[in-house]
């Protein structure tokens, strides 16, 4: 029977972070090009001379860059780097494939940089969060199936039987992401820069928001879940508060995600009762995803004070709490009559940047403010108060932006909708876009302010980055028998 | 709707995936002692892994 | 030097190195050990134990840790929620007494876990049960997906082949809630069936299968004469919510199970077996036969009855007999199985064992005499065989009747009254509400071991009480000191007398041991002699001979003395210098208990086998006025026959072998658990928690239970009244009725859980 030491081998097994560290950069890196974008397009909304007659800065093109990047990019590269981290962490052993994980990590990068290329040049398929051409599709299909093999991998030779709770997250996110990848880009490629999707019309639509509300479903809820099921009993030193909850919660987000997708297409040329289901649906959806952040939050419960003097707790919990909001609101968006009112407004764009920006990006700078300095062998970032002000900063920038973007999508909804007793329209169109100018401009400011809170990250990053050394982590082994 | 008749068969097919998923998780023990699972992450637990010929419930050393 | 005798059964008694040994004989190892073929070919041991002193998550690692250092263990997994150990080893390197001193080291108990394969039966069940339920919930949540266009659409919304579509995913989906987790229905119904009799899964197997047949019809073929409607819905949910149902009951019954074991768990016994050349070896109690010598030192039990080849003791026959005056012993007089050996080490030799002992033979007079059957549970059944035939009756006449008024409603309303119908309610009725009770009273150290009892405790009137040991506790209490001679410091002749006692270990004499100030030295004192029933003499060092006993004797060494006394005599030479007034330590809730049983107008009674004298004195003291001492068994037998014949409801408290046929002829029987092992396991209710106050609070829960039972079956029957006939005028949808029939379930259920919790003592 083979003997291992207890204390740490310098030759022993260790885990494999140096992938870790490089998503965890490169997440940074890209929340910065991902938000840099976000604002210029916010800038172009507010005052459209600013594409400067440049096609490949037209607002037209860079919409999808910005919303590419921030989701796959920085959010990609948020996710890999914590399921990697913390799928080796649970199962106490390194990395299945570890050569492979590299690959995604390289293949990743390079889908992200083929994107920022041909998005702006006008190559789209069309489809929201899925405009990227058939090549890189392709690509991502292969980095996708290289990922769930180091995942599922490294859960197949775990040390450890149990699969923590933020595994089956993962699993289930990557799992589903794949599924919904392959559907949904079906498509019929006609040269290098362009396609066809399979499905036509309506039926191109439902697969189209079958595939857009799992994505969200999936991908910005279920995998972050995942990260937030980790790091917050981590960071607060807590368990959490109810595992056997949080088991129950996954299980229940599984039964019903699949359905909800068609309350993106209230009064649409899809038939009304698929429309209904859709929104019985994802009123139901409201149960399992407020128990999760019920579980969440109240891990903290007896460690109150733990929030006043930790920001990276402030972050993990404050984007709970806007997950609780987000998963509100959107239920009640998706009652038809309120969607009558918000359909086509900025009211959408509010509801997508609370969870966005208050759900999945402060969870994920919370996790990076966690990860980053282990990847450098620190317990804390350079600078524990520019994570504090960062917090702030970001927490501002939000509210002002979904503010506006309330105020403003009401407003459109209310100025479209009002008729005059002959029945002709109140206000035209573009009366509506310009009463609107004013809440672009605070959203503009929102969105800046959170740009310079991930400019603030930046910075510290790489203040933390050079000024530590990598220590590599040992596994723990086997204990010496007597 | 057409693609409904794609879209549920899968539904249908996805379903005996997540029952037979949860079958090998309910059977494999995935669900025994959950409270202290939820523990174990903090490294609270203090206990010897085994050698590689087992899968075991065991935590070692900090995380 | 004298032990204690004391019979518990708390799971980390304290062993000594022959208890653990024990766990070595393959004898006792069977219970808890299982053994396999290892990887390499060679023999593996898988053992399980039930821990205690776990308080904390790190606890349940510091065991394994523990375990794990042990040289020989493989592997070694600590379940906390269960308190649980399994622990794999290999023979050749390590023994299971080794793996049980690792954890006692470790500062935790752990005791072989017999109950091991009773456990892995109930945890598969249970397993299996969650499975069952699971599918059927997943499936449901599906089905309903697909159903629900069915009902949010206007007619012709939906074209027909989505709607076909739809069906057959819904009908699919089915499938294997029908096929597995309506299983047990269908299986019991069957069972019932073959048996000829109609049990309450024939309805529900009969609505389920209806259900699915009449779907899949319209399903196949819409335009059949199954209509086009289908109730996959209704028949997924209702399912689902009948496994719930049973998932309840079935975790409560567990509950109870687990206290029960929890609270009998303890080291096997093992003895000290001399070979003919002397020497000994240590065995399994089982391994004795008729003829074996057996060394058995002070403070262990006998192991067989048998007869003494050496030495001179004195032994507690207090399981027979229920007092606790030692009974002397030497070469030549027999020993009963179970007694305790109280002074010196003896040899014996065993005669009769096990199953032959007198101990076996009273336990099985007593069982002879145990024939209840629960009434409850007998009037539901009565009720249920002409429930049923009528549900099925009316379900086909209503079929008859709606075939001619509209053909395409009488499948279902047919369907709607056997599922609406369905007698869960009057079958969970009783049984939900017993299980909440005995699970709240177990967790409490009231063990119910027949859950009938429940009843025959709330219809008590009466409550008679044994008196030492149940009423008192087993020591006797040093009340006063007098000294006789002026002058004489009564505190110095308690200390002497002390000393004098610590050489016996008659309760009267470690009364005394334990008042005194100081422990006593026995030194100076020689020429011990220890008369029984008189007392003890000794020579001090001065040379003067002095007892401590009866007063009659101290005073007069002719004399023989009388029975009745309540003290104990110090003196020299024929004078008494000093009196120590000994009473009966009464249990701190003795008096506290009789008087509310008073006030909750019961009548108590005192039944003793002691001397009537002491009988009345303790009787004075709490306030009892019926009082029976120098009773014998049959007196006591006796005596409840007579109270049972003029009408009355009897609840017998007491602990004593003596005890037991008494025990079994009162309509309830409560003994405590450090009582003998018989009246335990004769008695309906057994404190593990050595409070009285549990017989009132017991039956106060006892109360309540059949309160909330007779709530439960009111309910059912107005439902059934009011429901039956909605859905024979086909005013009932399928789906009404299963969530009807669901949702009375579950009421029923939620009712019965109100018992779950003890209410707090009043007053």
């Amino acid at each position: 029977m083979v003997n291992n030491s207890l204390t740490a081998a310098k030759n022993g097994p260790v885990y494999d972070d140096g992938v870790v560290r490089a998503f965890s950069l490169a997440a940074v890196l890209w929340g910065v090009v991902g938000m840099l974008v976000g604002v210029i397009i916010a800038a172009q909304l507010t005052w459209p001379e600013l594409n400067l007659g440049i096609s490949f800065l037209s607002y037209g093109r860079l919409r999808p860059l910005h919303t590419n990047a921030v989701i796959f990019a920085f959010g990609g590269c948020a996710l890999f780097a914590s399921s990697y981290y913390v799928v080796q962490r649970t199962s106490q052993v390194a990395l299945f494939a570890g050569k492979l994980a590299w690959f995604t990590f390289w293949g990743w990068q390079l889908v992200i940089v083929a994107a920022a290329v041909s998005l702006p040049l006008g190559f789209t398929q069309g489809k929201e969060y899925a405009e990227l051409e058939w090549p890189i599709d392709l690509l991502i299909a292969v980095v996708w199936v290289s990922y769930a093999i180091v995942f599922f991998g490294t859960i197949g030779v775990r040390k450890v039987r149990h699969i923590y709770v933020a595994n089956w997250f993962f699993g289930a996110f990557i799992l589903t992401i794949a599924l919904l990848h392959i559907v949904n880009s079906a498509a019929i490629p006609v040269s290098l820069t362009k396609s066809y999707s399979a499905y036509a019309g309506v039926q191109d639509a439902m697969v189209q928001w079958w595939y857009g509300h799992n994505a969200v479903g999936f991908f910005l809820t279920a995998g972050f879940l995942g990260m937030m099921y980790y790091f917050i009993p981590k960071q607060a030193e807590r368990p959490v508060y109810s595992y056997r909850l949080s088991i129950v919660h996954f299980w229940a987000l599984i039964f019903t995600y699949m359905w909800a997708g068609p309350h993106h297409l209230h009064y649409t040329a899809l038939p009304d009762w698929t429309q209904s289901v859709g929104m019985l649906f994802s009123l139901v959806l409201l149960a399992p995803s407020w128990g999760g952040m019920i579980n969440g939050i109240m891990t903290l419960s007896g460690a109150w004070h733990k929030l006043r003097d930790d920001p990276i707790l402030k972050f993990l919990i404050v984007s709970l709490s806007f997950y609780g909001m987000s998963t509100f609101e959107g239920p009640m968006m998706s009652i038809k009559t309120v969607n009558a009112l918000s359909h086509y407004t900025d009211w959408t764009v509010g509801h997508v940047h609370s969870g966005a920006l208050g759900w999945v990006g402060l969870v994920s700078m919370g996790t990076l403010y966690y990860l980053i300095p282990r990847m450098f062998g620190r317990k804390q970032m350079y600078s524990v108060r520019a994570i504090e002000l960062h917090f702030w900063i970001a927490t501002i920038g939000i509210v002002l932006y979904i503010a506006a973007m309330w105020i403003a999508g009401v407003m459109q909804g209310l100025m479209w909708r009002a008729i005059n007793p002959d029945g002709t329209l109140v206000y035209s169109f573009v009366e509506s876009v310009k009463a609107t100018f004013p809440f672009y401009v605070i959203r503009l400011l929102g969105g800046v302010l959170y740009l310079s809170g991930m400019l603030i990250m930046a910075w510290n990053v790489i203040k933390t980055a050079t000024s530590g050394k990598y220590e590599p982590v040992p596994i723990p082994a086997v204990a010496a028998h007597a | 709707m057409d693609i409904l008749y794609m879209l549920i068969p899968l539904s249908v097919v996805l379903v005996f995936a997540v029952i037979g998923i949860f079958a090998w998780a309910l059977h494999g023990g995935q669900f025994d002692d959950l409270e202290r699972e939820g523990e174990r992450i903090l490294g609270a637990d203090e206990t010897a892994a085994f050698p590689p010929s087992g899968k075991v419930d065991s935590d070692q050393g900090r995380q | 030097m004298a032990v204690a005798p004391s019979m518990t059964s708390s799971v980390a008694s304290a062993a000594s190195a022959n208890d653990l040994r024990a766990l070595d004989d393959p004898l006792n190892q069977s219970a808890f050990t299982t053994w396999t073929q290892g990887k390499g070919g060679e023999r593996e041991a898988t053992s399980q134990f039930r821990l205690s002193g776990l308080y904390c998550a790190a606890c349940a690692g510091l065991i394994e840790t523990a375990l794990q250092g042990v040289d020989g263990v493989l592997e070694a997994r600590v379940h906390s929620a269960t308190s649980l150990a399994l622990v794999r080893w290999d023979p050749r390197r390590t023994r299971a007494s080794a793996l049980v001193e690792a954890v006692q080291r470790a500062g935790y108990g752990a005791v072989p876990d017999a109950a091991a394969s009773a456990r892995t039966l109930r945890e598969a069940e249970q397993r299996k049960a969650l499975w069952r339920m699971f599918v059927a919930g997943f499936c449901m949540m599906q089905v309903m997906m697909y159903a629900t266009p069915a009902y949010v659409a206007a007619p012709g919304d939906i074209t027909p082949d989505m709607q076909r579509l739809l069906q057959w995913a819904s009908w699919v989906l089915s499938l294997p809630v029908m096929l597995f987790s309506a299983g047990p229905f269908f299986s019991g119904a069957w069972r019932s069936l073959r048996q000829r009799r109609l049990g309450m899964d024939v309805p529900v197997a009969l609505g389920i299968a209806v259900t699915f047949i009449a779907s899949s019809g319209a399903t196949f073929d819409p335009g059949g004469h199954f209509g086009h409607e289908v109730y996959f819905d209704s028949l997924t949910m209702f399912v689902f919510f009948l496994l719930g149902g049973r998932y309840l009951e079935l975790r409560a019954r567990h509950r109870v199970a687990l206290a029960l074991e929890a609270g009998t768990a303890r080291l096997p016994d093992s003895v000290q077996r001399v070979r003919d050349d002397g020497s000994t070896d240590v065995v399994a109690v089982a391994r004795l036969a008729a003829g074996d010598r057996v060394r058995v030192p002070a403070g262990q039990a006998f192991p067989a009855d048998g007869v003494l080849l050496e030495g001179r003791t004195l032994a507690d026959e207090a399981l027979l007999t229920g007092e606790s005056a030692p009974v002397p012993k030497q070469d030549g007089d027999e020993v009963v199985a179970g007694s305790l050996n109280l002074r010196s080490p003896v040899l014996m030799q065993v005669l009769r064992l096990g199953e032959d002992t007198r101990q076996a033979g009273i336990v099985a007079l007593m069982r002879s005499a145990l024939t209840q059957r629960p009434r409850l549970v007998q009037q539901a059944e009565r009720l249920a065989g002409p429930f049923l035939w009528t549900v099925l009756a009316l379900a086909a006449g209503a079929a008859a009747v709606w075939s001619i008024v509209d053909p395409s409603r009488a499948v279902w309303v047919a369907v709607s009254v056997l599922i609406v119908t369905c007698p869960c309610a009057l079958s969970l009725a009783a049984p939900s509400a017993l299980l909440a009770a005995t699970g709240a009273l177990a967790r409490r150290g009231v063990l119910l071991q027949r859950i009938e009892a429940l009843e025959g405790l709330a219809g008590v009137d009466t409550v008679v009480f044994d008196k030492t040991g149940t009423l008192t506790r087993d020591q006797l209490e040093l009340v006063q000191v007098r000294a006789l001679r002026e002058g004489d410091d009564a505190q110095a002749l308690l200390s002497s007398a002390a000393a004098l006692a610590s050489l016996s270990s008659h309760p009267a004499s470690r009364a005394l041991v334990q008042a005194a100030a100081a422990t006593p030295s026995a030194a100076g004192w020689s020429e011990v002699e220890e008369h029984p029933g008189q007392g003890l003499q000794a020579r001090a060092a001065d040379g003067i001979v002095w007892r401590l006993g009866r007063q009659s004797w101290v005073a007069s060494p002719a004399s023989t003395g009388d029975t009745d006394d309540e003290a104990l005599w110090f003196g020299q030479a024929g004078r008494v210098l000093a009196a120590f007034e000994l009473h009966e330590q009464l249990r701190d809730d003795a008096q506290a208990t009789i008087e509310r049983l008073g006030r909750e107008g019961l009548h108590v009674a005192l039944l003793s086998g002691d001397a009537p004298g002491r009988a009345q004195a303790l009787a004075r003291r709490l306030g009892i006025t019926d009082v029976r001492g120098g009773a014998t068994p049959a007196d006591k037998l006796a005596a409840v026959a007579a109270w049972q014949a003029e009408g009355r409801r009897v609840a017998m408290v007491g602990d004593g072998l003596n005890d037991a046929p008494v025990l079994a002829r009162s309509d309830v029987s409560i003994a405590f658990a450090h009582g003998s092992a018989v009246a335990r396991s004769g008695a309906d209710v057994v404190l593990l928690g050595e409070r009285l106050a549990d017989v009132a609070i017991a039956r106060v829960q006892a109360k309540r239970t059949l309160r909330v039972i007779r709530q439960n079956l009111t309910w059912a029957a107005v439902y059934n009244a009011a429901c039956v006939p909605l859905a024979l005028m086909g005013w009932l949808p399928p789906w009404a009725a299963g969530i009807g029939m669901a949702s009375s379930s579950l009421l029923v259920v939620l009712n019965a859980l109100r018992v779950s919790r003890i209410e707090a003592d009043e007053g």
